[in-house]
């Protein structure tokens, strides 16, 4: 079970998801990436991307307009 | 939720991401794992004071001009809207190749339904009165320009990560690295203006300019373009369906 922080704070919209995309690839089954993030359409969309993907997933707003989302790669 | 962080923060690393994983049906016993953060500050004193603002600046400006107050309304109005509802034409056009999610492709799609109708309604109501029509000065003639210019809008609003609305509406919310977007934006829309004149004279005059209710007549116009959006709605839908399955 590895935990993996990938910070994002500051990129606008895209870049969270395609970050992520290749953050998850290189981990593990079982372990989580948790994404921080605070463009506030990634909010939306990369949860979104996530579950599509079949991960689990939750997001928390840590700060106002500041959240870490927490993706579990289960597959 | 921030007591019940504290109490929590020695619990393992080991036990706590396995807590996670044990929630996969979806029960929501969350925040077992979280670290302590700082207490959020409450915005609603802030949040009234700037409605009394808004209010303040509408009636100030009424006294000027009735129609600046409206705008101004409208525009606060119109980024409210965009912000609580996550709203974002950028992604509705970039989301279906990104990640294969046309949710706000459909929301878009919807939007242009609704004002189809909307405008069809006033336009129609001034036709019918017999007065001139309000808004034809917007049927511009088509070209490949518009292809063009529209492909290019397109890749400066996915670099930029916002259109013109959504990156005004993330400045409004702090986000600071738009306002680069934003001076560029500044910036190309002025040089635009001042050569506007050129590319109107020798290109954009050159293509043809169509109104629908010109040429199907407004029941046709109204029936072919929200039939065209629900084409787009349908194969929006299904694509999303392929992509997931």
């Amino acid at each position: 079970m590895n935990e993996v922080v990938l910070d994002c704070y500051g990129e606008a919209c895209p870049l969270p998801i395609v970050k992520s995309e290749k953050a998850i690839k290189d981990l593990d089954l079982g372990d989580l990436l948790i994404v921080q993030i605070d463009h506030s359409c990634a909010m939306k969309n990369l949860p979104e991307w996530a579950r599509e993907q079949g991960y689990n997933v939750e997001v928390e707003e840590v700060d106002d307009g500041e959240w870490e989302v927490f993706i579990e790669k289960t597959k | 939720m921030s007591e019940n962080n504290t109490s929590n923060i020695s619990s393992t690393k080991e036990a706590s991401t396995g807590s996670l994983s044990s929630r996969r049906s979806g029960s929501n016993g969350s925040a077992s794992r979280r670290r302590p953060r700082k207490k959020k500050k409450n915005q609603i004193p802030a949040g009234i004071l700037v409605v009394i603002i808004i209010l303040v600046v509408a009636s100030f400006l009424s006294k000027i001009s009735a129609t600046a107050s409206l705008y101004w309304i409208i525009g606060v109005s119109f980024g409210t809207v965009l912000q609580r509802g996550r709203f974002c034409f950028t992604a509705s056009m970039r989301d279906p190749y990104l990640t294969g999610s046309t949710t706000l492709t459909r929301a878009v799609l919807i939007a242009f339904a609704l004002t189809t109708i909307g405008f069809t309604a006033i336009k129609y109501g001034y036709f019918m009165k017999g007065l001139p029509i309000p808004g034809m000065g917007y049927v511009v003639p088509i070209s490949l320009a518009t292809i063009i210019g529209g492909f290019l809008f397109g890749i400066g609003m996915v670099i930029a990560g916002g259109c013109a609305s959504g990156t005004l509406m993330r400045i409004g919310e702090g986000f600071q690295m738009q306002l680069i977007a934003l001076t560029f934006f500044v910036i190309g829309s002025l040089w635009g203006a001042h050569d506007f004149g050129w590319w109107k004279y020798n290109v954009i005059s050159k293509g043809k300019s169509v109104f629908l209710p010109d040429v199907f007549g407004w029941t046709g116009a109204l029936i072919l373009q929200l039939g065209l959006i629900f084409v787009l709605y349908y194969v929006a839908q299904r694509y999303q369906e392929k992509q997931v399955h």
